[in-house]
């Protein structure tokens, strides 16, 4: 930047600087979008284009440091938009051969079975109710256990005991997924099969509660979040009319608090829903026949992600497509849920802003 | 009901309730541990104590104790033998949880025991239902005190005389149609002891602060703290066990003092010698170990935060600092926690779908990196935000009066003042991705044994090579397939080494999630101490 | 809320709340003489305060209180901001019980028994002792539920399905309840069509005498008030004023306040607290107000400082 003291330069007037910044800032958009377009149409030369584009970016952070930092911090706002954009059309992409090979048996087959790639059947209804069961008894067991751990941090343990357990509780979302897989294998896996004397290694239960461990963490930070936001103001208010301390989270805190902890637990049965590691080693991923009767928990079964991350390495194309198409009904489930929890926490700040 | 003689602000005197609810409580919580204990047996239930005594005895007994003692102080309070202050009713939730017990246990009764079905199954079902309904009468109608005491107490009377008569014992077993598991008394007495005993303990609780608002708040919280509890002792457990499995391969062989380490430069050793953590897979090797893994996990990372990092960050400053809230911005927003919530195995798919068969048609360390770092991306956004959003405005007010643009502003005040908590957000993620196995399973490590040679050690720093023809550059270490650490642990589970059974030439399991788990948790520790270091910092 | 941790993180606290203020200038160092402080009233004394003692860390807020609150009047509270009237009205219902850092010594005597006993009920003691707010705190409930909330916890009041299956429906009590509460707080006539509304829809006067008509309806006998004009346009706190002194026929109130002249017009006897959380003088507010005894109090109400 050029060094000014004159009263008169209140003006910029920098005229001639400017269009020469305007020319390299072309450039290196330019060559940012041809780096893009040659790397998804597979061309070698998109690495030209990207050496075209940083060195268009190191001339402007060089000579024009402010206007090229708000152009790189537009373009990396870009980035996550892009990705979500290209996860979308390539899982599209990709499922639509088994579409086009299977229709909607993909998702609506009666017959039995409904998942046999030997036979050139892709049928995804064992692993959707893989998927339903897990994650009903990990919310089961996430849900209220989260609440009850949120409230304990926030309301009811004492400040030094509360700072203790909020650490803990994110170490446990801190262990590996595919480490409690292991344990779930190697120990709980025997234990149950050799008590309950289970026909097979595995169980829809046991994935689902280890499944619910694993969501715990997610629900206890994100409604601790909400019941702190609760204004000290209003607790005071019921404590004041003689109401006990659980009185006052149960009739006030928690109401109001409503939105954010119910965001928490959808947030939890999100990642309940796309838990892999954990299902993929416990579960046996037989897809074919639904368990018999259909609410038995201890059939060993598969659920969506337990079945891509088991079946991907040696399927034909079709099936991989199929996989794909798994992939597509996560990721609508994932997505529509991320999307009501926002919706909802949206609407919890509005409220409380609007109290306060 | 408040009358008069109740309105003191002081509580009376009597020491006999609260001494036997106590009692009630304490005798649950023994109950309740043993069951544990006994469950996963670390005891075993038949044992014989002193003059033959098993432990099913002692369940037995416990129950019926408790309730006894519980009925005794239900019936004393309503009698007016002990004072309390009991509401007029105990209320939904209690008569709600009793009465689902009530038709579990008239249903089981009912079909299991007298085997009646009835048309369509509905006998059983009809019976259950007017047993639970019983139930919930039973203790709604009542007041609190007999209410919240009586049916549990009845409860634990009948669950303790069943199990002390040996209706359900040693030799029983149930196999419930419908479900492909079979149960038997060394199951289901420590079950029905640890459902009773959190019953009682909650009906004892109530009756300590003798009944009322105050009882209900305690007996609510005896179960919030035991969540809490069980919470930090299952981490304790799990981490415990993992080191007591593991920790003995991980030394194997392992020696500390000068010298006795691998060579790092110029002559110099280690003090120290890992070999699991230095040495491949190799037929000649006293210890195999996860070295190629190790490094594996490490160039994952160093890829994935080279690539979020600045990444997010810029994203992070745009929103916060030059763009205006609007139509753009909640798109951002929308997106950034749609990618936070997307399921890593989608971003596996997602790999497999776009990176892979542009790098070469096969499994790749880069696609890899890439997708970790669209994975860390939306963490980075989120918490940089935060951070910089926490910066106070009058900082910026403070800088832009003194004539600093824009840009020097946010990079010479607001960027440092969010430094910590940008860098605590980023290590707390970097901890999350190096667990991750799903995404690394599709695209980088395929194709690799659960026993890689030292060949397969990524060495990325010597692998670049300049060429005449675009792309110019290639890096074939960085193309090619690599394990890593939660794979590494994955491959060895489908490799059915399970627990304990391999060889000591083996790569053992439980070693390598100990590795794992040391380099996550130390992420996760730095992270979080960094924080609270920080955040006591603030508020000095 | 235990009281064994009061004295955990005390420099946090204190210096992220300045609670007490030691450096507001004109403070004269005079001795506070015992008869300034012992006010001779005729009837009961319906609370009794001696040697209470109030430390926020190693901050000594309120030093040796001793005061005799008489029962059916108003007893002010005045003096400059950080002086500590308010934590001493918190004290009086044990509200402070909820500020982690505080350490309280002393005797609060409520019926002849001290309030911080170890066997104090603390929901009985709240009941009886009601408290409003500086800003109205609402609950995110209809108007109904606010007034109703306090008796229902208590067990008075039992409506919903439960209830009207056992026969025990209190719905038609509840309406008289709500009725009178709202009647003797002066808002029955403007929310009488819209009991269901939320109550966060009132303006803020509303809300504030919804708050007091939620505390009468827990029928008190003490009313504590923290400056509960403070946060109002003239008009409501013209109306809170009458609603106070028509509330002391049948209530004791203890009002905290830092507008003199709303002491001057609402009370029966006026404390005046002075920097360093003393007890300066307490007497009839007439005296205090036209002849006090105390240099510091006469600087103080003349305005020359606080």
């Amino acid at each position: 930047m050029s060094q000014r003291t004159g009263i008169s330069n209140v003006f910029d007037e920098r005229l001639g600087d400017s269009t020469a910044f305007t020319a390299v800032a072309a450039v290196g958009a330019l060559s940012l979008l041809a780096t893009f377009v040659l790397f998804v149409v597979e061309s070698d030369l998109a690495s030209v284009a990207l050496v075209v584009f940083v060195a268009a970016a190191a001339y402007g952070w060089l000579f024009h440091q402010a206007e090229t930092a708000w152009g790189l911090s537009v373009l990396t706002t870009l980035v996550g938009i892009v990705v979500l954009g290209l996860i979308l059309v390539f899982l599209f992409l990709e499922a639509e051969k088994a579409f086009e090979t299977a229709g909607l048996s993909l998702l609506l087959r009666s017959a039995v079975p409904v998942w046999s790639p030997s036979q050139g059947i892709y049928g995804l209804q064992v692993a959707i109710h893989g998927t339903i069961v897990t994650t009903v008894i990990a919310t089961l067991i996430a849900g209220p256990l989260g609440v009850a751990g949120a409230l304990f941090i926030s309301e009811i343990a004492p400040e030094r005991v509360g700072e203790l357990v909020k650490p803990a509780i994110e170490m446990l979302a801190g262990i590996p997924s595919i480490v409690y897989g292991f344990i779930g294998f190697a120990i709980l896996n025997r234990y149950l099969f050799y008590e309950l004397q289970l026909n097979t290694q595995g169980s829809l239960f046991l994935a689902g509660g280890v499944i619910g461990l694993m969501a715990l963490p997610t629900v206890v930070s994100v409604a601790e979040d909400a019941i702190t936001s609760v204004p000290e103001s209003m607790k005071s208010g019921s404590l004041a009319l003689g109401a006990t301390d659980w009185q006052t989270m149960k009739g006030i805190t928690l109401p109001a608090a409503f939105s954010g902890v119910s965001a928490a637990i959808i947030l939890g049965i999100g990642r309940a829903v796309g838990e892999t590691m954990a299902a993929t080693v416990i579960l046996g991923n037989v897809a074919g026949e639904f368990p018999n009767p259909i609410f038995d928990v201890f059939a060993s079964t598969a659920t969506l992600t337990s079945l891509i991350a088991s079946q991907y390495g040696d399927a034909a194309e079709t099936q991989l497509s199929a996989l794909f198409v798994a992939g597509v009904v996560l990721f609508v489930i994932v997505m529509f849920l991320s999307l009501v929890s926002q919706l909802i926490e949206r609407r919890m700040r509005r409220q409380l802003e609007g109290d306060s | 009901m408040s009358n008069a003689s109740e309105r003191g602000v002081h509580r009376d005197h009597s020491p006999l309730l609260p001494t036997v609810s106590a009692g009630v409580v304490g005798l649950s919580f023994l109950t309740f541990v043993l069951a544990w204990l006994v469950l996963f047996p670390i005891l075993t239930p038949s044992t014989q104590l002193v003059g033959g005594v098993t432990f099913y005895d002692v369940f037995g007994l416990a129950m019926l104790l408790c309730g006894v003692a519980l009925v005794g102080s239900g019936v004393a309070s309503r009698t007016g033998y002990v004072p309390a202050t009991p509401s007029a009713t105990a209320g939904v939730t209690t008569g709600v949880v009793l009465g689902v017990l009530g038709f579990v246990v008239t249903g089981l009764f009912v079909s299991q025991t007298l085997g009646i079905d009835g048309p369509m199954g509905l006998g059983w079902f009809l019976a259950a239902f007017v047993g639970g309904a019983a139930v919930f009468v039973a203790t709604v109608a009542p007041r609190e005190d007999v209410g919240s005491t009586v049916p549990i107490g009845a409860f634990a009377l009948l669950a303790g005389l069943v199990v002390l008569l040996g209706v359900i014992g040693d030799s029983w077993t149930w196999n419930p149609s419908g479900l492909a598991a079979t149960f038997s008394g060394d199951m289901a007495v420590p079950v029905v002891a640890l459902v009773v005993s959190l019953l009682t303990a909650w009906a004892g609780a109530k009756a300590y602060e003798g009944f009322g608002a105050r009882g209900r708040q305690l007996g609510a919280y005896m179960f919030v703290n035991l969540n809490a509890a069980l919470m930090l002792f299952v981490l304790f457990v799990l981490i415990a066990f993992i080191v007591y499995r593991g920790l003995p391969g991980v030394l194997r062989g392992a020696a500390v003092g000068l010298g006795t380490g691998p060579e790092v430069a110029f002559g110099l050793h280690l003090p120290f010698d890992v070999p699991f953590v230095t040495n491949s897979y190799g037929l000649r090797n006293d210890v195999n170990g996860v070295l190629p893994a190790v490094f594996g996990t490490i160039w994952l990372v160093v890829g994935a935060v080279v690539l979020a990092v600045p990444t997010g960050v810029g994203a992070a400053v745009f929103l916060t600092e030059y763009s205006r809230e609007g139509r753009f911005t909640q798109v951002v927003e929308i997106a950034t926690n749609g990618l936070w919530s997307t399921p890593s195995i989608v971003y596996g798919l997602f790999g497999l779908a776009f990176l892979v068969p542009r790098f070469g048609n096969s499994a790749s360390l880069l696609a890899g990196q890439l997708v970790l770092g669209f994975m860390l991306l939306p963490l980075v956004v989120i918490t940089t935000r935060e951070s910089i959003k926490a910066v106070p405005d009058s900082y910026r007010d403070a800088s832009a009066a003194l004539g600093v643009n824009q840009w020097q502003t946010i990079r010479s005040v607001v960027l440092p003042a969010a430094l910590p908590g940008t860098v605590t957000g980023i290590i707390l993620g970097v901890g999350r991705i190096a667990g991750e196995t799903a995404p690394i399973l599709l695209v980088t490590s395929s194709s690799m044994s659960p026993f890689p040679a030292s060949r397969f050690v990524p060495r990325v720093l010597s692998g670049f090579q300049f060429t005449a023809q675009p792309p110019f550059v290639t890096n074939t270490e960085l193309l090619q397939a690599s394990s890593a650490l939660p794979y590494q642990l994955y491959a060895l589970i489908t490799a059915g080494v399970g627990a304990g059974a391999g060889s000591d030439a083996d790569i053992d399991p439980w070693s390598t999630a100990l590795v794992l788990l040391i380099v996550v948790l130390t992420f996760y520790a730095v992270g979080i101490a960094s924080r609270s270091y920080f955040r006591r910092r603030l508020q000095e | 809320m235990s009281k064994t941790d009061t004295d955990s993180r005390s420099d946090t606290q204190t210096e992220s709340q300045p609670l007490v203020d030691h450096t507001v200038e004109g403070e004269t160092s005079e001795e506070i003489r015992d008869e300034w402080t012992n006010y001779d009233f005729d009837g009961e004394a319906k609370l009794s305060v001696s040697e209470l003692n109030v430390y926020y860390g190693d901050d000594h807020a309120l030093k040796d209180i001793d005061m005799e609150i008489p029962e059916q009047s108003v007893t002010a509270l005045i003096g400059p901001s950080g002086c500590g009237k308010s934590t001493y009205l918190r004290c009086l219902n044990r509200m402070n019980d909820r500020i982690k850092a505080a350490r309280i010594e002393g005797n609060v005597e409520f019926e002849g028994k001290n309030i911080y006993d170890a066997d104090a009920n603390l929901v009985e003691l709240r009941k009886r002792i009601g408290m409003v707010f500086q800003s109205p705190n609402p609950f995110p409930k209809s108007i109904r539920d606010n007034i109703s909330y306090g008796p229902r916890k208590h067990g008075d009041i039992d409506t919903g399905l439960l209830a009207r299956v056992l026969g025990r429906d209190d719905g038609e009590r509840e309406e008289r309840l709500v009725e009178r509460s709202l009647k003797q707080a002066a808002l029955w006539d403007e929310v009488n069509d819209r009991l269901g509304d939320n109550a966060l829809g009132l303006s803020g006067g509303q809300q504030q005498r919804l708050c007091i008509a939620r505390c009468l309806a827990t029928d008190p006998e003490v009313i504590l008030m923290d400056e509960p004009a403070s946060a109002l346009d003239p008009i409501a706190t013209s109306k809170i004023e009458d609603l106070i002194e028509e509330l002391s026929e049948e209530y004791t109130v203890v009002v905290v306040t830092h507008n003199m002249q709303q002491a001057q017009r609402i009370s029966d006897q006026t404390a005046v607290f002075l920097t360093g959380g003393e007890l300066v003088e307490y007497d009839d507010t007439e005296k205090i107000f036209s002849d006090p005894e105390s240099q510091r109090v006469e600087d103080y109400i003349t305005g020359k400082f606080g």
